[in-house]
């Protein structure tokens, strides 16, 4: 089991005591520590251990089997029924006594895939401002997106806003006053985004 | 919608941040949380397996992790920050099911988290250091060994390790302290 013999320094310091001064941030600061070239040299190994700790669990996340596909399968089919439908957007019907409507959700996934047909842009969020619940209120549909490194945001921020106005007014009766895009991010180039830390 | 490649062809969001996938999601794409999951599995599942000291329950617990995730993403404040939030919640699930363990249920033989023969000799150095850590980290109690990992791996506060562990935040900075001590003491002649 664990060692309970305090390891002593030469200079009368315990490991214990450094790895509390550790575990406080070295707050309040020990000058006699700080000072003290064998207790720094132990903080820079108790330190290290920390660091390593990390490397060992992305070691082991890279050589663990992938689970088998059935195991991503059945997170998905299990959230795929807790629909976010939103709010339920009217449209237009001759017949004034029956009510048509589509979910929120549903544009949402329309303006995502107008967004993912163009080239370089990768849709983010989707919101529908105003009473979208009442045909005919004015709203306003804010998106965000990431669009590839090295191309115009001017350019494809104005096709995106084309073509999403054009799929709202084919597919929908909201009556859009505008197209916010918020381009918040970049994507495609050489980043030094991780997948394990 | 987009693929994951299994035609061959790159998925467009595999490059996409983090935000960006929160986002689609918490509006409903479904695809785009599954990015996520592929994206953040391994590190979950391999810092679960440490905590619980097998695969298959870790399997589990990650699981059962992502289900929730998706119910909570609508909260999750920072969304890029969204892989220490997932660390979170199978921190919490994991101690869960350690919890729920019967109190005389044997421990079984805990697993080691990865078969280790496949490694290449090229790093063997490298791989005898982490496997010290990885042989000191068994020998410490199981409850400084779940503080360390909420600490060092998962980067829980002393508050919130203290609330998952239902102690107050002093113990769990001791136990800390108790444990570095003993993984360093552990690992003497890999320093």
């Amino acid at each position: 089991m664990t060692k309970n013999t305090p390891t002593m320094l030469d200079c009368g310091k315990t490991i214990e005591e450094l790895s509390a001064y550790l575990a406080a941030d070295r707050t309040p600061p020990d000058v006699d520590i700080d000072i003290c070239p064998e207790c720094r040299s132990a903080l820079d190994g108790l330190d290290q251990v920390a660091r390593l700790s990390r490397d060992l669990i992305a070691h082991d996340a890279s050589l663990l089997p992938d689970p088998p596909e059935s195991w991503i399968t059945t997170i998905i089919t299990n959230i795929a029924q807790e629909v976010r439908a939103g709010r339920s957007l009217p449209l237009y019907h001759e017949n004034p006594r029956v009510t048509v409507s589509i979910t929120e959700g549903a544009v949402r996934a329309l303006v995502r895939s107008v967004g993912d047909d163009i080239d370089g842009v990768v849709i983010g969020r989707c919101r529908i401002d105003g009473d979208a619940e009442t045909l005919d209120a004015p709203v306003e549909v804010t998106i965000t997106a990431s669009i590839l490194w090295g191309s115009s945001a001017q350019e494809l921020s104005d096709v995106l806003r084309t073509r999403v106005h054009a799929a709202l007014r084919q597919h929908t009766d909201l009556q859009v006053t505008a197209v916010n895009i918020v381009i918040d991010d970049l994507h495609g180039f050489n980043s030094d985004r991780e997948v394990t830390p | 919608m987009f693929s994951n490649g299994e035609d061959g062809t790159a998925d467009p969001q595999e490059d996409v941040a983090d935000h960006m996938l929160v986002g689609r999601a918490v509006d409903g794409d479904v695809a785009a949380f599954e990015t996520l999951v592929r994206r953040h599995a391994p590190l979950m599942r391999a810092y679960a397996a440490r905590m619980l000291g097998s695969v298959s329950a870790a399997d589990d617990v990650v699981q059962e992790s992502f289900l929730i995730a998706w119910r909570r993403l609508p909260a999750l404040n920072d969304p890029s920050a969204v892989r220490a939030w997932l660390m979170k919640i199978a921190s919490r699930q994991a101690l869960t099911r350690l919890r729920r363990r019967p109190a005389d249920f044997a421990l079984p033989e805990r697993e080691c988290a990865v078969p280790r023969e496949t490694e290449p000799e090229s790093v063997a150095i490298r791989n005898a250091q982490l496997e010290a850590l990885s042989a000191a980290l068994e020998v410490v109690s199981e409850d400084q060994r779940q503080c360390w990992l909420l600490r060092e791996v998962a980067g829980l506060s002393y508050e919130q390790i203290g609330e998952e562990l239902r102690i107050s935040p002093s113990t769990a900075r001791g136990k800390l302290a108790r444990a570095r001590a003993n993984i360093y003491a552990q690992m003497e002649g890999w320093r």
